[in-house]
């Protein structure tokens, strides 16, 4: 039984049923095991009953009248089939169905599973609904097929009805969670935070062994940062620490800023006009291979301060990358939609402004995640060289001035909040390219 | 190629416009450099920076000076080591975690949890740790590329079509055979393409912590590898050579990068554009 329901839960219309209806659903259902070869049910045979796949294959064969799109399908372990036996007033078949190899089914009454959803109407439409769903991605006759779903109006209860749960975000996401726990996942993650921390913590304050016993103990990092006290000068407490944060926050979120302004429009006018890319490009990767790094004290001599230089190379890194990850983004729109765009009458202009800028899209986000990676990191350059404040002359200062656990917590600040900011432009990528997201769920990513 | 396609290349309208646009951006910079002289003030920012003319006075003066070649060689054998070390240890460990799952939800948690530390954070901790400094930037270097690696190996390991397992699994493929004739070939282009943005970064890497380490400098501050260099004509006050310095790292980063790739398509003739 559990296997059973372990089993519908994965299986695509049950996955949002409660569990007291997939025990009901559960209770329907006999288990049949087949050889390769057999032949379940022809076109035009009486149609009682769907089923569900439980390990194995079956081939199914759609009727030259239902002008489906893929005529010919295999069914997998945890796919449905044979849904006319849910249809209303279709009764008859629509495929050809075969086993594959030996396959074990999981056989479900329609009429029954059609009363028990009439029994709690609202989870039965949503069942019914997601078969509708499912319908429409294999048929091009919607109206001949998927009008003929059921649909159960709220007023139409006759039995108790079961409590309802609708597929909202907030249940989707407690379902994964919950499968995740369930999963050997988060344990081998604890297991891995372990063994690295573990190690950490016995090499240096427990077994002391050689060329570790200078490091930072954990437990000497740990303390000193939840120490209200610091014994080194920087803890959570201290608003020096915050300090810090905020100015590297500060020229990164500028460089960044900057960095997008110009790199955006550069990389896009490099992919679109073919003279001006010849014009500029071999510049640009002539002065690209130079290290940002390398521009420090040129940095230092051009702008004065420590503030302009600083930034300056941090805008550097992120420019170059953005505006070339740009450039390819622009390289790899299909030439065909350009044309298609001219034909259908579109000017140069609306053809950039229509199909070139949406097109470069997700290289464009990618691009700035690695801006904003490379930010941080000539960021951390620029201000162990030069600079006031900021996490990398934190970190600087403390190798310096002997104070070694201050220099792991800066490391670990800059970790987390360098990978806080690429975290918020993956998200804003998402947000902003949200069919892109939709595609690639359907890929399965 | 051929000598005829060569030179139509060579004489092509696109390399004409990209020489154009070098000397434009060549004359500017002079301009900008002398224009104490030419125009009479000094302009902003760009009036600080030594000029092309000067750099290649620098430059010439530099070309017999074996300090200035004892700084690549530097440079290079620490950039060469990290990157073989991060390439010998970060392609099985990225392939162990594309093929066992257990192994990757063990360790990838914990290699997200470092890999947002910029690899130069590392410098100081790894001058703590290591004896020498040689080692100390070494290793830096080492970190610089390994990260990429890993993740380009993994990511290329992950995106292999599911059918191809499927089909080499029914034509009684060993695991061992699997992995060896469709894991790996299908890799090998990630692999060819994290270790080219490896390489790049690892030139960043290695100047940066030449700089801030003071490049282990022995003999007399020439042997400290081309990012000290270029810090040296910095407090030194020879602002002509700071640019000498960057363009040499530009063109050994360059010429590694174009190495790397001619041997990546080697070892991957497959993805030749027909």
């Amino acid at each position: 039984m559990e296997q059973l329901i372990a089993l519908l839960k994965r299986t695509m219309p049950f996955q949002m049923v409660p569990d007291s209806m997939l025990l009901a659903i559960a209770g329907l259902a006999k288990w049949e095991s087949h050889a390769r070869g057999d032949v379940l049910y022809q076109i035009g045979d009486k149609a009682e009953d769907i089923y569900v796949v439980s390990s194995g294959s079956v081939q199914h064969t759609l009727g030259i009248d239902a002008h489906a799109i893929h005529p010919d399908k295999t069914v997998y372990s945890g796919g449905v089939f044979g849904w006319a036996a849910v249809l209303e007033g279709q009764r008859k078949r629509l495929a050809k169905t075969v086993c594959l190899e030996r396959t074990e089914l999981i056989r479900i009454n329609g009429e029954d599973l059609i009363n028990l959803f009439k029994a709690s109407p609202s989870i039965g439409d949503v069942v019914m609904s997601r078969f509708a769903t499912m319908i429409n991605k294999e048929f091009t006759l919607p109206e001949a097929v998927a009008t003929q779903v059921r649909h159960f109006p709220p007023g139409e209860q006759t039995l108790p009805q079961l409590q309802a749960t609708m597929a909202t975000g907030l249940t989707l996401t407690l379902f994964r969670v919950s499968q995740w726990v369930k999963s050997p996942d988060p344990y081998l993650m604890i297991t891995g935070f372990a063994i690295l921390l573990g190690f950490w913590y016995f090499a240096v304050e427990v077994w002391k062994l050689p060329r570790f016993e200078d490091m930072p103990g954990l437990t000497v990092v740990v303390k000193e940062l939840f120490s209200k006290n610091p014994v080194y000068g920087v803890s959570l407490y201290t608003p020096e620490y915050y300090h810090d944060i905020w100015i590297s926050v500060r020229r990164v979120g500028i460089a960044f800023f900057l960095a997008t302004l110009l790199g955006v429009p550069l990389g896009l006018f490099l992919g679109w006009s073919k003279k001006f890319r010849e014009y500029i490009f071999p510049l640009f990767e002539t002065l690209r291979p130079i290290p940002v790094l390398a521009w420090v004290p040129l940095a230092i001599l051009m702008f004065s301060g420590s503030e302009t230089p600083v930034i300056f190379l941090t805008f550097l890194a992120s420019f170059f990358a953005t505006a070339l990850n740009t450039m390819l983004g622009v390289d790899s729109i299909d030439e065909s939609y350009i044309r298609a765009a001219s034909c259908l009458g579109a000017s140069r202009w609306q053809s950039f402004r229509e199909v070139i800028v949406p097109g470069a899209m997700p290289f464009i986000f990618t691009g700035l995640q690695i801006s904003v990676g490379v930010a941080w990191f000539s960021l951390v350059a620029g201000e162990m060289v030069s600079g006031q404040f900021g996490l990398g002359y934190l970190i600087n200062t403390s190798y310096t001035m002997v104070r070694y656990p201050t220099i792991v917590i800066g490391m670990i600040t800059l970790g987390a909040v360098g990978y806080s900011t690429s975290a918020l432009v993956r998200m804003i990528g998402d947000y902003m390219m949200q069919w892109r997201v939709r595609e690639l769920a359907l890929g399965g990513r | 190629m051929n000598l005829n396609r060569f030179k139509k290349t060579l004489f092509s309208r696109s390399t004409l416009r990209g020489i154009v646009g070098i000397v434009a951006f060549l004359v500017l910079w002079e301009a900008g450099s002398q224009s104490k002289q030419w125009l009479g003030f000094a302009l902003p920012w760009i009036g600080q920076v030594p000029a092309p003319t000067a750099v290649l006075k620098a430059w010439i003066g530099l070309v017999g000076d074996s300090g200035y070649w004892q700084s690549w060689y530097m440079s290079l054998i620490r950039v060469l080591t990290g990157f073989l070390v991060a390439m010998l240890i970060g392609i099985p460990f990225g392939l162990l975690m594309a093929v066992s799952k257990t192994f990757r939800s063990l360790a990838f948690p914990s290699f997200e949890l470092l890999r947002p530390i910029p690899p130069l954070a590392w410098v100081p901790a790894s001058i703590i740790f290591w004896p020498t400094q040689e080692l100390s930037i070494t290793f830096v270097t080492f970190l610089g590329a390994f990260f990429t690696v890993v993740i380009n190996v993994l990511g290329g390991a992950k995106s292999i079509d599911i059918r191809y397992f499927q089909s080499a699994q029914a034509m009684g493929a060993s695991q061992w055979d699997i992995f060896r004739r469709v894991v790996f070939p299908a890799t090998l282009p990630s692999i060819v393409v994290g270790a080219a943005v490896g390489m790049g970064i690892t030139w960043e890497v290695v100047v940066a912590a030449e700089m801030i380490s003071g490049g282990g400098s022995q003999a007399g501050g020439s042997g400290g590898g081309l990012g000290f260099f270029i810090w040296n004509s910095y407090v030194g006050g020879s602002y002509a050579q700071i640019v000498v310095g960057m363009i040499s790292i530009g063109v050994a980063g360059y010429l590694c990068s174009a190495t790397l790739r001619a041997l990546g398509g080697f070892v991957t003739p497959w993805l030749k554009k027909r």
